[in-house]
């Protein structure tokens, strides 16, 4: 049975003309390049794959993608498959939630030399 | 908010008032254990996945000593077929006393991981490993092609994989293990008590799901709350088919330990029988992002399978060493779990439940009703 995912997140529209949909993911770095996360379901202990755009006038370099679950003191247990689809966009597969409960998923871009982390949390039931 | 739905069970006769004790929420999650059985879907690893001769020599192979290198002992040697494919000893006896505990081989289809400690990613290198380990069945490649081209199953195995001598022992070695693979594959738990609960629930037929004991229902919340056992022990199988440290001793002596999934993984890692390998008949490698993808960590050192908890009254004794001997004891395992045997930096989910007699009573109620009848 595919079980439901849950954001908790704030919505926001976007600073600039970026045609993506989804949800904004958070960042602590300030005017950081706004980052929507796009999924459909998320199965329990199934592979999933992420869309990830990247709203930045300026070309962007690597994108990393990971998950932990903060109340467990673990992540992942495999390393995601990343895939640039040009304008910033980029897919990302072979995510697998292995328990229930609140998940980061942490997505670390390169822009002009600079690493932003972005994260978003997820409750998955 | 918890919704009490109370049926009126017996309302004709008035003798019993039964109820289902769920809360919405929990009704939710108790979907999510099924509907049981699953589909069947055919392995595209292995091409003889769903051929019935092959499932039927498979079968026979399964029961005959021809896979070990001497005919001392068959796979149901050890995987008894009268006793849920496995036995009542808490650790196996190949040739030596083996490390681990016998697992059942039902509801194998389709997993991620094989064995307590993953070492392989699909059924028929699961199948094939037993075959060649020196403390098991002990064939080579070599002698296993000639055990079977004197054994009466020559006929029925060239039929489905073409003459034998045209065929490298290494082949015969998979092919023999991809029958067996297509037997073990058909080899499915009997739907439950449970099964009848939950499938009452999904159809809010909450006079029928009254029949559940309440016992069990009690339980049942418990695994899902209090008990956190649903963080592994989920989905239909019962299990999330990861690795986790259950607090259960990992020295097998003074000087060994056994590592678990850190040295499953090293297997894995260096084995030709995985789904990224040449031996898989599935030209898209479905199944492969697993073994390319999955990361290796220090905190895999000792930790094991989440076994599936589908007919698990039937295989006792239990843990990966067979240390617990029945259900009780896993639950006051859990219940009074020694934290300090757990990984230092490594998850942390468990703490001791410090369960009550009665919820001891329930949760082991609630895990005998996922076992065929009798309870």
């Amino acid at each position: 049975m595919i079980r439901s995912a849950f954001w908790f997140m704030i919505w926001s529209s976007t600073a600039f003309a970026c045609d993506v949909t989804g949800q904004r993911m958070n960042s602590e770095v300030q005017n950081a390049p706004e980052v929507y996360l796009s999924v459909d379901e998320i199965p329990l202990a199934r592979p999933f794959s992420v869309l990830v755009s990247i709203c930045s006038e300026t070309a962007v370099g690597q994108m990393r993608v990971d998950a932990t679950m903060p109340a467990h003191r673990h992540g992942m247990n495999y390393t995601p498959k990343v895939t640039a689809l040009g304008g910033g966009a980029f897919r990302v597969d072979d995510m697998l939630f292995h328990m229930p409960g609140l998940w980061e998923l942490q997505v670390y871009v390169d822009i002009n030399g600079q690493s932003i982390f972005y994260s978003s949390e997820i409750t998955l039931k | 908010m918890t919704l009490w739905f109370t049926a009126a069970l017996i309302a004709l006769t008035g003798a019993v008032r039964a109820e289902v004790l769920l809360s919405a929420d929990e009704i939710e999650q108790a979907l999510s254990f099924g509907p049981w059985p699953p589909s069947f879907h055919t392995d595209p690893s292995n091409r003889v996945s769903n051929n019935a001769r092959a499932i039927a020599l498979g079968e026979a192979l399964f029961n005959d000593p021809v896979l070990s290198v001497d005919g001392a002992f068959s796979c149901a040697s050890c995987h008894d077929p009268e006793q849920a494919f496995t036995t009542p000893e808490a650790r196996a006896l190949g040739r030596v006393l083996l490390d681990r505990n016998t697992p059942s081989l039902r509801n194998l289809a389709g997993l991620r991981w094989y064995g307590w400690g993953g070492k392989s990613d699909n059924l028929w290198a699961a199948s094939l490993h037993p075959i060649i380990e020196e403390q098991e069945m002990a064939h080579s490649p070599e002698s296993l092609k000639t055990a079977m081209s004197e054994s009466a199953y020559i006929n029925d195995f060239e039929a489905i994989f073409g003459v034998i001598q045209n065929q490298g022992p290494e082949l015969v070695l998979v092919n023999a293990a991809k029958a067996l693979s297509a037997y073990l594959g058909t080899l499915v738990t009997d739907r439950t008590q449970f099964d009848d609960f939950r499938d009452a629930l999904e159809r809010r037929d909450f006079p029928a799901a009254a029949y559940y004991p309440e016992a069990a229902q009690r339980g049942l919340q418990l695994f899902l709350g209090r008990g956190n056992c649903v963080f592994c022990h989920n989905g239909p199988r019962f299990s999330n088919n990861e690795f986790h440290d259950a607090g259960v001793p990992y020295f097998l002596n003074e000087t060994e330990v056994d590592e678990g999934r850190f040295s499953g993984l090293n297997f894995l890692l260096s084995s030709p029988y995985t789904l990224e390998g040449d031996w898989n008949d599935d030209p898209d490698r479905q199944g492969a992002w697993a073994v390319r993808n999955v990361r290796r960590s220090h905190a895999d050192f000792g930790t094991f399978r989440t076994p599936s908890l589908r007919g698990v009254a039937e295989t006792a004794p239990y843990m990966h060493d067979g240390s617990l001997k029945d259900l009780n004891a896993v639950v006051r395992h859990y219940s009074k779990i020694n934290t300090e045997r757990l990984h230092a930096d490594g998850e942390a989910i468990l703490s001791q439940l410090n369960l009550s007699e009665q919820e001891i009573a329930d949760l082991v109620a609630f895990l005998m009703t996922l076992s065929k009848a009798p309870y």
